[in-house]
């Protein structure tokens, strides 16, 4: 149970790699069905958090996609699987949102020129430091007081404004945002990273 | 290598996808520049992964996969789906020419030379530009009704509360007044992105907001 609550360790990790690895390959429909079982119904859930319900499907099957024609650009020392596949979501959700006019964008630059997914061995990051980053990050969860942790998923799943998330638990802004900054700091997401 | 960054929130928000893409290209033109940053980003997107697994999954159908697999080779059908590239790029390669002496600079006084972005990105409510300010001139005093985010591209300049130099994120607000100045040797050349007017406060100056004013 406690794994379930915390996501997956290195073992899950390397099962997923693995399958991606055999979906890039072999174009392995069967192992292309266990990823998907397992991350569409949580695409799902994170375009109904992010209020884009009614876009959920269409989410899943962009994402979905992507992942089924772009395994082969997966490298796993850059990112763990789930990490890979939300970079993908996020981007997507970008641009569902950007064709729905709901961010007051129009930009002839590409989402992916702003947000870059991690594809392919990129020299200034080294690939130990990820990994390093992708346990101390999951361990560091564990660790958060759960007022903490409710305001990062808050911003971080639910794609909400400070604002909004402050209202909903009804605390002023500015103690939001020490909550946020304090987890951050927590999290160690900031610069002695190299120290990992 | 480059000293000042975005704030954790800032960073938390443009992994998450929230940041407004105009305040999201200031974010992205930093992380070009900084190696410190980008680690960061890294990071913050093992949270997004972590986050994402620890979900309530929703419920799929059991025939929804093999609907699926029927549409995915047909390349009409998902053709629009975007395949993640590999960018190790200037997010400002596609919007600029390749040498700044290329651009085709407005010159607002005679230090202060504007290259207006915000028609060309179609971003609303911010205002994008790029800004050279002649080495060691000084721009007017003013504050900001919102926030402004500066990315500085080549040389540096100076204000009330540090030196800033190439690569170095700047972020002001309404409760900061300043006079930033380039520094001695070399023009300096910014991203700023602004999300509301910048108003000018000395006396004399004021004359100048209507050419300052956000358009
Ligand atoms: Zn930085």
């Amino acid at each position: 149970m406690e794994a379930a609550k915390t996501g997956m360790g290195s073992d899950e990790a390397k099962k997923w790699g693995r399958l991606l690895q055999q979906v890039a390959h072999d174009r392995d429909r069967a192992a292309f069905r266990e990823i998907y079982e397992y991350f569409a119904p949580r695409i799902k859930a994170y375009a109904i958090n992010q209020g884009i319900g009614q876009q959920a499907d269409e989410l899943v099957q962009e994402v979905m996609t992507s992942v089924w024609r772009s395994a082969d650009k997966y490298v796993d020392t850059l990112a763990s699987p789930s990490t890979w596949i939300f970079t993908i979501t996020r981007n997507q959700r970008i641009d569902l949102l950007r064709k729905l006019g709901r961010l007051k964008a129009e930009i002839n630059v590409e989402t992916e020129d702003l947000w870059q997914i991690p594809t392919e061995e990129d020299t200034t990051i080294h690939s130990i430091q990820a990994l390093a980053a992708e346990k101390h990050i999951r361990h560091s969860i564990k660790q958060l007081p759960e007022e903490q942790l409710i305001a990062v998923r808050k911003v971080y799943y639910e794609g909400k404004t400070h604002q909004e998330v402050a209202t909903e638990l009804n605390v002023p802004l500015g103690t939001l945002k020490g909550r946020l900054r304090l987890s951050m700091q927590k999290l160690k997401v900031m610069l002695e990273s190299k120290d990992l | 290598m480059s000293n000042h960054h975005p704030d954790d929130i800032t960073m938390l928000d443009y992994a998450a996808g929230t940041l407004p893409m105009a305040q999201s290209l200031a974010v992205a033109a930093h992380l070009f520049l900084c190696e410190t940053c980008r680690t960061r980003t890294t990071q913050l997107n093992t949270l997004g992964g972590a986050v994402l697994e620890q979900s309530s999954p929703q419920q799929i159908k059991v025939q929804e996969f093999d609907r699926f697999m029927d549409g995915i080779d047909d390349e009409s059908v998902a053709a629009k789906a975007a395949v993640p590239k590999a960018k190790n790029g200037n997010p400002l390669a596609k919007i600029l020419p390749e040498r700044f002496s290329d651009i085709n600079w407005r010159q607002q006084t005679k230090e202060i030379a504007e290259y207006d972005l915000t028609k060309s990105l179609g971003l609303k409510g911010y205002r994008v530009a790029l800004q050279k300010i002649k080495a060691g001139a000084r721009v007017p005093e003013h504050t900001h009704k919102g926030r402004e985010l500066t990315v500085i591209l080549s040389g540096g300049f100076s204000d009330e509360l540090g030196v800033y130099h190439e690569g170095d994120f700047v972020s002001r607000d309404a409760t900061h007044q300043h006079t930033p100045t380039a520094l001695q040797n070399e023009d300096c050349i910014c991203l700023t992105v602004l999300d509301a007017p910048i108003r000018f406060t000395g006396p004399l100056l004021r004359w100048l907001n209507p050419l300052f004013a956000w358009r």
